[in-house]
Order: C-alpha cells, then sequence, then structure tokens
C-alpha cells in the first residue's frame, strides 16, 4: 500500500520534471522583447 | 475622469531616465552608472494630482534623433509614429545638468516635432558641487517650455514634474528651430509638396531613410517620388541642422547657465589620471580584481560549509524519519543533494554581485570600459564591444541583448558570438568547487593561490573572447567601420538601495532559475540512477554476493558493491559507460560525463548532478564537497578529482558553450540558426581539445 503511493508519487514527480524541461528548453515561445530587467532576460 | 496620459522618457544615455522613471512609478528597474542600461522600453504608471493617471514610458538613451543604432531607433519609430498606442501625450526630456549643451541637442530635436516637451534637469544635487548655477525662468523662456530642476537622488522635484505632466495641455509646442533655415529652396520645395505634414516630420523620415531605411512611412506615403537629394548631400544638410542646433543652445545657455570652475572641487579629473592610466590603471584594475577574488573566497568559505553541513544533515533526517520507500529515497537522494548542490554557491553568487553592482554605481566600470578599449582597438573590436563583455559575468543573455546598441552588424555579429566566453555567474559554482579540491589552500604575499586561480580563470575567459574577436574579424567578410566615444560618467558614491536591489534580484534570479531546472534534473537523474534495465540490474544482489562469496565480506563492505554494481547498470550507467571513451582521455570518469552532458542544459548543474548520483545507493550521508574528495579514478587509482583532471575540468567549462538559454538568445538576434550552431560547435570542440592537452601534458 505505501509502497504504491510512494511509487505514485515518484512517477508524478518524473512525469513533470520531464514536462518542465521539455516546456523550458523545446518549446521556446515566441521570443519576448520585452523588458530585460527584472527578468533577467531569462538568464537561465 | 480623462484617458491616461501617455507620457515618454527620453533622454541622452546615462542622464537619469530609468531613475526618474522609478522615482515616478514607484517601481525598480535597473539603475546603473553607465550608458546603455536600458536597451528596451519599459512601462509602468504614475498616480497624478487629481486623479490622473499617466502611462510611463522608460526608453533607451539617444544622442539624437538621428538615429545610428538598434535602441535608439526605438525611440525614433515611437515618435514619428503618431498611431501607435504609445504615442506621447508629452515627452519628458530628462537631462543632465553637467551635460547640459550636449543633452539639449536632442530637447530641441523632439521639441521641433511639435509635441508638449517638458525638460528635466536632472542631478540637481550635483551643481554646488560643480559650480554650475541655473536661471530657470531664462532657460523657460528661451527653450519655450516648462522645466522641473530634479534630483531623483535627493528626491526633489519630481511632485513639480508631476504637476507638469498633468497640465501638459498648457504647454506650448512651438518649435525651437525653423527647419526651413537649414536650406530654404529645399525645404521650401518639400513643404509644397506635402502642404499637410510637419516640415521637421518629413525631413526625419527622409533622412532616417538614408541611415536606416526601415522608418514605418504609412503617415508620408509618396515620398519615394522626393527623391532630389544625393545621400551625402541629405548627409551635409544633416551637419548643417546639427551646427544650427548648437549655435541655438549656445546662445540659450549663455543667458541662463553660469559655470564658476573656481566653486568646481574636481575630485574627477585626479582619479581618472590614475584609473585609467597607461600603465597605473591596469595596475589598479588588476588589484581590485585580485582583492574582490580574495574577498569572495574570505567571506564564503564559512557559509558555505555550513549550507553544505546542513543539506547533508537535511538528507539524512529525511531518510530516518520519513516513511521508507522510493519516493522519500527521490527526496533524500535525489531533490535534497541537487538543491545543495546550488543553494551552496549563494553566498558567492551574492558577493560576486555586490562587487560587480559597487563597481558599476561608482563609474568604475566605464573606467574599466575605456581601459578595455585601448586593448581591443588593436583586435579590431571597438569599445562598444566591451560593455557587453562586461555584463557578461553576471549572465551572458542580457549581454547578448546588450549588443544592439552596437551600430555596425559585423562588430555586433562578432560580439554576440564571443560574449560567452566571459566568465559568467553560472561557472562561478563549478570553479569555486573544483579550485577548493585541487588547488592548495597557501598564500602568497596575502593572497590565497585559490583566488589567483579563479582570477586567472576569469582572465583566460577574457583573453578568448578578445582572441576569438580578432580571428572573427579576420575571417568574416563583412564591410564595416565604426567609432566609439566612451562616455565617462561621474564618480558618484553608490546608493546603498540600488547595490541591494541588484545583488536580491539577481542572487534571487540565480537560485530560482537554476533551482527550478536543477531540480526537475535530480529528479529525472536520479530515476536514471535507481532503475535500470535487464537481469544485471535486477539480480545485482545475487551477482554481486556469488562474485564475493570467497572473500567473506562485512555487510557493510558487501552493501557498498552492491550499491556501486547497481548504478553502473543503470540507466545512466549504461549511458555514462557508453560515453566514457570520448571522456576518459581528459581524465574523468563517467559520473563526471553525465554531469557535463547535462551541464549542456546549464552550467549550474554540474555539481548538483553529481551530488544526486554520488547520494545513490549510499547509506552515509556526507558533504558535497567529502563526496567529491573521496572519489577515485577507477583506472588510475588516484584521487579523482587531481590537479591534472582538475586543471582540464577547469578548462572545459571555461571554452564550452553549455547553456541552452544562451544559444536561444543568440538564435533570436541574429535571427539565424546558422550562428549558435557554430558557437556550440566551435567552442566545445576546443573545450575538448584544451582539456585533452591540459589533462595529458599534467597527468
Ligand atoms: N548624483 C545623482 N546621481 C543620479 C541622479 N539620478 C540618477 N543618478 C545616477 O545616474 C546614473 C544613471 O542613472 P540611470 O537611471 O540608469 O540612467 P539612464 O538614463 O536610465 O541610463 P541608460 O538607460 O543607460 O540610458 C546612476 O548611477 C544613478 O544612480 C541624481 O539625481 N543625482
Ligand atoms: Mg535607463
Amino acid at each position: 500500500m505505501n509502497t504504491i503511493i510512494q511509487n505514485i508519487l515518484v512517477v508524478t514527480a518524473l512525469v513533470l520534471a520531464v514536462a518542465f524541461l521539455v516546456k523550458k528548453f523545446f518549446w521556446t515561445k515566441k521570443a519576448s522583447t520585452k523588458s530585460c530587467g527584472k527578468d533577467d532576460c531569462g538568464c537561465h | 475622469m480623462g484617458k491616461q496620459i501617455n507620457v515618454a522618457l527620453i533622454g541622452n544615455p546615462n542622464t537619469g531616465k530609468t531613475s526618474v522613471f522609478n522615482a515616478l512609478t514607484g517601481l525598480n528597474q535597473k539603475v546603473g552608472n553607465y550608458p546603455g542600461i536600458t536597451v528596451e522600453k519599459k512601462e509602468g504608471v504614475c498616480k497624478l494630482p487629481r486623479g490622473v493617471k499617466a502611462h510611463i514610458i522608460d526608453l533607451p538613451g539617444t544622442y539624437s534623433l538621428n538615429a545610428s543604432s538598434l535602441d535608439e531607433n526605438v525611440v525614433i519609430e515611437l515618435l514619428l509614429n503618431k498611431n501607435d498606442k504609445d504615442f506621447p501625450d508629452v515627452a519628458v526630456v530628462v537631462s543632465d545638468v553637467e551635460n547640459l549643451k550636449r543633452n539639449l541637442l536632442l530637447f530641441t530635436q523632439i521639441k521641433d516635432l511639435e509635441i508638449p516637451t517638458i525638460l528635466v534637469i536632472n542631478m540637481a544635487d550635483r551643481m554646488a558641487y560643480k559650480g554650475i548655477s541655473l536661471d530657470i525662468d531664462v532657460l523657460e523662456k528661451e527653450l519655450n517650455t516648462k522645466i522641473a530642476l530634479v534630483s531623483t537622488r535627493k528626491k526633489t522635484g519630481i511632485d513639480d514634474l508631476k504637476n507638469l505632466i498633468t497640465n501638459f495641455r498648457d504647454l506650448p509646442t512651438q518649435p525651437c528651430l525653423n527647419a526651413r533655415e537649414i536650406d530654404p529652396d529645399y525645404f521650401t520645395r518639400l513643404q509644397s509638396a506635402f502642404p499637410n505634414q510637419l516640415l521637421y516630420k518629413l525631413w526625419l523620415v527622409i533622412t532616417q531613410d538614408v541611415n536606416f531605411g526601415n522608418v514605418s512611412r504609412k503617415e508620408v506615403d509618396a515620398l519615394d517620388d522626393f527623391k532630389t537629394k544625393s545621400k551625402s548631400d541629405l548627409k551635409r544638410l544633416q551637419q548643417k541642422e546639427t551646427i544650427k542646433r548648437y549655435q541655438f543652445i549656445n546662445n540659450t545657455l549663455k543667458k541662463g547657465q553660469t559655470i564658476d570652475l573656481a566653486a568646481a572641487k574636481d575630485l574627477r579629473i585626479k582619479l581618472d589620471r590614475i584609473l585609467t592610466h597607461k600603465v597605473w590603471g591596469y595596475v589598479v584594475f588588476f588589484m581590485i580584481l585580485l582583492l574582490m577574488f580574495q574577498a569572495i573566497y574570505d567571506w564564503s568559505s564559512i557559509p558555505m560549509d555550513f549550507i553544505d553541513g546542513l543539506f547533508a544533515s537535511m538528507s539524512e533526517w529525511t531518510k530516518d524519519h520519513l516513511p521508507q520507500g522510493q519516493f522519500t529515497n527521490l527526496i533524500a537522494e535525489g531533490i535534497i543533494p541537487g538543491l545543495g548542490g546550488i543553494v551552496i554557491f549563494i553566498p558567492q553568487i551574492a558577493f560576486l554581485f555586490l562587487f560587480i553592482s559597487i563597481l558599476e554605481e561608482t563609474g568604475y566600470m566605464s573606467r574599466v570600459v575605456f581601459l578595455m578599449d585601448r586593448i581591443m582597438r588593436r583586435f579590431g573590436l571597438s569599445g562598444k564591444s566591451v560593455v557587453p563583455l562586461i555584463s557578461g559575468t553576471a549572465c551572458a543573455i542580457p549581454a547578448v541583448m546588450a549588443t544592439r546598441n552596437i551600430e555596425s552588424w559585423k562588430e555586433r555579429l562578432i560580439t554576440i558570438l564571443v560574449t560567452p566566453f566571459t566568465t559568467c555567474s553560472a561557472r562561478l559554482p563549478v570553479y569555486l568547487i573544483i579550485i577548493s579540491l585541487v588547488i592548495p589552500k597557501g598564500r602568497f604575499l596575502g593572497l590565497g593561490y585559490q583566488a589567483m586561480t579563479l582570477m586567472l580563470l576569469y582572465l583566460i575567459g577574457f583573453g578568448a573572447a578578445i582572441g576569438a574577436a580578432y580571428i572573427l574579424n579576420k575571417v568574416l567578410k563583412i564591410k564595416n567601420r565604426s567609432f566609439f566615444v566612451v562616455e565617462m560618467p561621474n564618480y558618484k558614491l553608490p546608493l546603498f538601495k540600488n547595490v541591494a536591489l541588484t545583488v536580491i534580484e539577481k542572487t534571487k534570479s540565480f537560485v530560482f532559475g537554476a533551482g527550478k531546472i536543477i531540480l526537475a534534473i535530480s529528479i529525472i537523474l536520479w530515476f536514471l540512477a535507481s532503475y535500470g534495465p535487464g537481469d544485471d540490474f535486477n539480480n545485482a544482489e545475487a551477482i554481486v554476493t556469488s562474485q564475493y562469496s570467497k572473500e567473506n565480506l562485512d555487510t557493510e563492505t558487501l552493501q557498498q558493491h552492491i550499491a556501486s554494481y547497481k548504478l553502473e547498470h543503470s540507466f545512466i550507467g549504461l549511458t555514462g559507460r557508453a560515453i566514457e571513451p570520448l571522456i576518459q582521455p581528459l581524465g574523468y570518469d563517467w559520473k563526471i560525463g553525465i554531469a557535463i552532458v547535462s551541464s549542456f542544459a546549464a552550467r549550474e548543474v554540474f555539481v548538483g548532478t553529481l551530488a544526486t548520483i554520488y547520494s545513490v545507493g549510499s547509506d552515509e550521508e556526507d558533504t558535497i564537497k567529502n563526496r567529491m574528495a573521496g572519489e577515485v579514478n577507477p583506472i588510475l587509482g588516484t584521487p579523482l578529482f587531481n590537479f591534472a583532471s582538475g586543471i582540464s575540468l577547469l578548462l572545459f567549462y571555461a571554452f564550452a558553450m553549455q547553456c541552452m538559454s544562451t544559444l536561444a538568445v543568440v538564435k533570436r538576434e541574429t535571427n539565424s540558426w546558422k550562428w549558435p550552431t557554430l558557437q556550440l560547435a566551435a567552442m566545445s570542440s576546443f573545450a575538448y581539445i584544451v582539456a585533452l592537452i591540459a589533462f595529458q601534458v599534467l597527468k
């Protein structure tokens, strides 16, 4: 029982992580030409 | 309540537009004591008296309406296009009391567009110091507008400015200079060809075409039919216009401004004599760098060790107190060590930004630009490339954007291509951890070897950038000529608020930006390291137990063997093994190889990746540093991170192009995949070769 929950959590975390990276690096949204102050132009 | 008033802040670079913007809107946009800080327009809202609201736009600095670079063009396009939703109801020209003459050129041009124009004379706090006194009434009469004498530093005059903006409808809109005076014959013909258009605006559109060619001419259509002068004639007329304007300005200032040179206590000249000296200038710069890096080491070693220990105990606590299972392992072995690998660098990053922003705010950075300019010229680059190179010490992305104020395309391209060589803050974590492992702690003349190595790496980065620029300059066949005048702002005491804001903002964006990536990568890496395909991984216990059955190992050692066998046969182990032949000649093992590969997303990931890989399967929770120090090279049997492999790694990170975000920005700014691809390939193969040579020579 407990192991099942833990495994579900692991898989969820993994899917979220992959989704985040894919979105960040491959889904390059339309280049923002907005300000480069606070957001650091998306540095990192 | 009428509609919002559109207000545009315009002015020469470094006159304090953004400071005025911040004072009006209460926002905190970046302010810095050198020209070209703002490269794109920024917007904010200001509440004026009587419930009126103003929409304020901060624009990049521009010397005149005869634009020659991309960021200046932003201003002109806005002013020439009445249909733009941001077209200003009132223009606020911000000038610096110490450079009024030069600043007024732009003012007269904008006034001639017959837009209500308020003149802000900023930095009023410097007047007494410089022996300047102004007769505001006379100036208002001569310039035919209202003036606000402001000091954003002393917070004076802002309310006057707000009142002037509120009552902008009362401002006279007569031009300063009758455009017809420039060349009566030509301008009369021009006007009769387009009787409904403002003469000066026609003139701007025509000349803009000469310099740029992409100003929208919707409003002045059919202009193509009116080409009666050659380009060089137009340029000559433009010069005549400038001379006429300066005559007007000189007359005005003669009446309204007096400068008592005896009253001016000029520290600046004396300081500049040393700080920009042919020899002493560089010596001082060198000393400042050394002190800076030494301080980064000395001040951050205690917090760094503390954080490192804290994360180790957090992992341990998690394992002991959370219910056993894979998710708990993920937290204790994946997430916590991974995040620890970035949080540990907060002190250094904060100190680095502290120094950078103090150097910027005091005005010293502009002297550095001047010093560097002298060197750069020999390599075919102008000083305008220096600003991006220096701001690249924080992050290459804003630096690449900062190249927008370079007029010549060739020079801009070269600068974009070489900027990633400068040591950005993402390299700092990698450098720090490896230096602390492989460079001895000793000191020479009070300066630590470790700090000197760090400084050397920064210099190598600059060197590589300059060298690459030299080669590119020879190779690229693009015609180009550009000139550069370094603007020397005044020395100022840094404003604590500006410095603190920059440090907090930058550190926050470093930690959270990198933190998210590292979090994601640690989760994936942990997964790949904790699971594997096939029988080798699944039957690891049986295989290892039978392998060592004769040796009578105690359970702990046996467990260790099992864990490392599992790791080697996990997904990540297999991948690492596959790339091992490629990196073994550089002195690395497959784990470092994985860390290098994941660093291509972002360099900061390096330490976190190693921390995660080392944690998986090990029972003892240890600090990152101890773990790295304990690793052994499987072939040579020596510590994995020794002098040879350490130097090789440092050099690899110094030269390799490991940052997806920078590549994306380069693609955007150059509008082609060709350049980022070239950058990635050239820089990374160069890094590989250098690292290879370093290891083979030193081992
Ligand atoms: N002494 C003094 N310094 C000021 C004042 N206002 C601004 N500064 C300083 O002037 C420098 C330039 O200010 P910014 O607001 O960045 O100038 P900017 O016009 O936006 O510059 P760019 O965006 O680069 O064109 C900073 O170092 C400010 O701290 C003032 O009223 N008095
Ligand atoms: Mg600005």
